[in-house]
């Protein structure tokens, strides 16, 4: 099997380019960090980390310009620098994570990347060691060694370490006055393989080298400290030598083991926050966050091939339905046959088996919305600086699981929001101080799961939505008449920030006058068949309500029929089921109702709510079943004619085009070919309470 | 003219050289510097084959090896010498100009090289580097000179 390399090449520059935004994206969080903590080595070490795989990277691909740069501005990450440059060091990482961006982005077009003269400058300008550091400097400050080993050069380490040898990290300068680089490295290079193991070295080559002042290596030794020492002082090619222990077995144990505790705290922080669905697990999740961006990273597949497999093990478990259905079929033919018993055994091995596949598949598709949430610290952060205002992120349930596909289509709308958000939801900080709000202004993400949606909320304890202001807005720009002004209600006014061309800031700002119209939000909600609300109290801020469904995704519902059809609701939106006489329903307010211990519960018939004609006259029935259904707090029940069971469903989500009621979220087809609907209950829900006043739904 | 102390071996003898360069102004230069540090020259050479005869049968402690010669380069003198003497000290003696064969000569084997025109004080050093390298080697060959006999 061999591909022509272009081929190959094409993957490569795609696998770059995909893990240098990665990179990037922790790069943008280290500097963020470092902004907050400007004197942590942790910190400093982090970005180094990515600064340093990134130069590597880009050198592999021939981006020259882009590890070149990158190598500059390694040089300026050492703690010295950042104590003494305190919060301009965490300025220029920014900056560079933005021009390293930019020139991506360029490479990606296969352009010329920008010159970037000015973060050259800004680097420049951090290397003037200013005259008081001079002093304070320690020896050891001249030889800048970073040791920044590969993850599988630290795990030679620590097993050497672990065979009871010692490591040493040495740094060895070579002499500036040496014309003759490459073979100076070379004997450097001879003489640490002569007195010990060399486990890693930095440069790796005699190319390298001729560019290269600091030699880095590691060195597994069975010498002591003084004589390295001394066979490291190469006469006429070393000028400085340092010489420290590697991390001593204990420590660099630690850290692998560590790393591996983390990411493990984090898959048990996620399984728990996942059922108890709105989590404030968002601290917990910070620590993991790290972890789960290297788990992400393991293996990278084409999203297709897992859609491929997700629709096959969707048609594997229509055939287990169809296998199932020719079984109660054989149940009642031979009942005594001794083959029925092993038939059963066999499937029920297999749906178990299936079920796991199913719950695997889907796992793989799903991702954190933390994948999301994470670009947007930088973005509440860039986009404060601009307006002036100090503006703080808080986020939580980045551990939502999201379909992938979704996820990315959302991101657009969500970074619409966020900087909305920033740019005309938060008040400047005088003006929040006369409001008698802190001076410091939030913005919050959250992401839960509700039934089969899940929902992105984007809220801040901004001003809120100037109503008036925006009517008066709509009329002058048409999109109602001035005698709907008077009458138009406060939700449906709210509704109008998503037709196009209404935006109620005074002025267009280059934060969020991009052409990207809330309008947008919508269109893409809509594309997703999800729903975007909005709600927002004057003076106390706006309220954005993303909802998006989980689908391909396959459900536990429970199969009822009404009027002769199949119906299916999700299983876990059911509270519960109970039978009733017709004479406990009883009529308020042109409302069935049903009093349910203590309670008022709303009856809903389907037949009324979607005017369902009925292909088969039921029998008038003393009783009937009726499933109580909970969305949030809100409930009600749904009075059907008989109850089929439990069955997994294959969501086939519907064109718009085929279903013109959004009461029914999509279909699916059972094992013997029949189609059954999928309610939507969130639909149904918010079709009753537009219906009802306020109270009628207990 | 700067003082040098003496660079003797372990034994307290003077350190044995083999001096190789096809010039033989650039071989009196070195000879003059190896006897300022207390040094014996046990031979002289003027091209690689040569070179490689008088090893074997001097077995210096130290060989200054030039890198051009006629008949047979220093690189491959060096890798013969230290495919037969693993222990072998040899220093290249060199132009700058010829990093490639430095380079080559080091990965032969070579301990060290030195840049021409050599100043004593430079080579001084790297001699005394070279000389220190294991203590065992010191008397090495003197040693393998008596077996090599036998």
């Amino acid at each position: 099997m061999s591909r022509p390399p272009e081929d190959r090449n094409n993957e490569l520059r795609a696998l770059f380019f995909e893990s240098a935004n990665e990179l990037l994206q922790s790069l943008n969080e280290a500097g963020l960090e470092l902004e907050a903590r400007p004197a942590d080595e942790e910190v400093i070490r982090r970005v180094r980390r990515c600064v340093h795989t990134l130069k590597g990277d880009s050198a592999a691909c021939g981006f020259h310009k882009l590890s070149e740069l990158a190598h500059e501005l390694e040089d300026v990450l050492t703690p010295q620098i950042a104590q003494s440059r305190m919060g301009d060091l965490a300025e220029v990482v920014l900056a560079a994570a933005d021009s390293f961006a930019a020139m991506l982005a360029a490479y990606q077009r296969r352009l010329e990347p920008p010159a970037m003269e000015e973060l050259h400058s800004m680097i420049r300008k951090m290397l003037e060691v200013p005259a008081s550091l001079e002093a304070v400097a320690p020896a050891e400050a001249q030889l800048p060694a970073r040791f920044a080993w590969t993850e599988y050069e630290q795990l030679m380490i620590s097993e050497a370490v672990h065979r009871g040898e010692s490591v040493y990290n040495i740094a060895l300068r070579i002499d500036p006055n040496s014309l003759m680089r490459a073979a100076a490295f070379q004997l450097i290079r001879n003489v640490l393989h002569g007195s010990g193991t060399v486990i890693a070295l930095r440069p790796e080559d005699n190319l390298a080298a001729a560019t290269v002042e600091i030699v880095e290596a590691a060195l597994a030794s069975t010498q002591s400290v003084e004589k390295l020492s001394q066979r490291c002082r190469i006469p006429s090619i070393v000028s400085d030598v340092r010489i420290e222990h590697a991390a001593t077995a204990d420590s660099a144990e630690h850290e692998l083991l560590g790393d591996l505790l983390e990411a493990q705290a984090a898959k048990v922080v996620a399984g728990a926050t996942e059922p108890a669905e709105n989590g404030v697990a968002s601290k917990a999740a910070n620590a993991g966050s790290a972890a789960t961006t290297v788990a992400e990273s393991t293996l990278r597949v084409d999203a297709t091939r897992i859609d491929a497999v997700m629709n096959l093990v969707g048609e594997l478990i229509i055939g287990k339905s169809m296998l199932n259905r020719s079984l109660t079929e054989f149940d009642k033919r031979h009942s005594h046959d001794p083959v029925r018993a092993k038939l059963a055994d066999a499937m029920a091995f297999q749906a178990r088996i299936l079920d796991e596949l199913h719950k695997c598949v889907l796992k793989i598709r799903m991702v954190p919305v933390e994948q999301l949430f994470r670009r947007f610290p930088r973005v509440v952060r860039d986009v404060a600086k601009q307006c002036g205002k100090d503006v703080a992120l808080e986020v939580s349930g980045q551990n939502t699981d999201l379909d992938k596909g979704i996820l990315d289509s959302l991101a657009e709308p969500l970074m619409h929001l966020v900087r909305n958000a920033v740019d005309h939801g938060i008040e400047a900080a005088d003006e929040r101080l006369v409001a008698g709000k802190p001076a410091r202004g939030t913005v919050y993400l959250n992401a839960y799961h509700q039934g089969t949606q899940v929902v992105i909320e984007v809220r801040d304890d901004g001003h809120g939505i100037d109503l008036a202001a925006l009517r008066a807005r709509a009329v002058e720009k048409g999109v109602i008449k001035p005698d709907e002004a008077q009458r138009i209600s406060e939700q449906d006014t709210l509704n109008l920030v998503f037709e196009s061309g209404l935006s109620t800031a005074s002025e267009i700002t280059e934060v969020s006058g991009r052409g990207i119209g809330m309008d947008v939000v919508r269109t893409v909600m809509d594309r997703l068949k999800g729903t975007v609300q909005v709600s927002s109290q004057r003076g106390r801020g706006t309220s954005f309500q993303l909802r998006a469904p989980l689908t391909l995704a396959s459900i536990q519902t429970l199969l009822f029929r009404v009027g002769g059809r199949l119906f299916a609701v999700p299983l876990s939106s059911v509270v519960e089921i109970t039978r009733i006489a017709h004479q406990e329903i009883h009529q308020v307010d042109k409302r069935e109702v049903l009093r349910l211990r203590d309670q008022i519960l709303t009856l809903v018939r389907l037949e009324h709510l979607s005017k369902l004609r009925s292909i088969e006259t039921q029998p008038a029935k003393k009783k009937s079943f009726v499933i109580v259904i909970g969305a949030a707090e809100k409930r009600f029940g749904l009075l059907v004619d008989t109850l089929v069971g439990e069955e997994e469903l294959v969501i086939k989500a519907l064109p718009t085009e085929i279903v013109s009621s959004d009461l029914v979220s999509g279909a699916s087809i059972l094992g013997d070919g029949t189609v059954v609907l999928i309610l939507n209950v969130p639909a149904i829900l918010s079709r009753l309470s537009r219906a009802t006043p306020l109270g009628a739904i207990a | 003219m700067k003082q040098f102390a003496a660079l003797l071996r372990k034994d307290n003898q003077p350190v044995r050289y083999l001096v190789v360069d096809d010039s033989v102004f650039a071989r009196k230069n070195l000879i003059k510097m190896i006897e300022m540090f207390g040094g014996e020259v046990a031979g002289e050479a003027g091209d690689g084959l040569t070179a490689i005869a008088e090893f074997n049968r001097i077995k210096p402690d130290i060989v200054l090896m030039d890198i051009t010669m006629p008949q047979m380069e220093g690189i491959e003198a060096v890798e013969r010498i230290v495919r037969q003497h693993g222990d072998a000290r040899i220093v290249m003696v060199s132009s700058v100009g010829y990093q490639e064969n430095i380079l080559a000569a080091l990965q032969k084997g070579a301990k060290h090289f030195v840049q021409k025109p050599v100043k004593p004080e430079v080579l001084y050093e790297i001699l005394r580097y070279v000389l220190s390298d294991d203590p065992n080697a010191v008397n090495a060959p003197v040693a393998l000179a008596g077996e090599h006999h036998s």
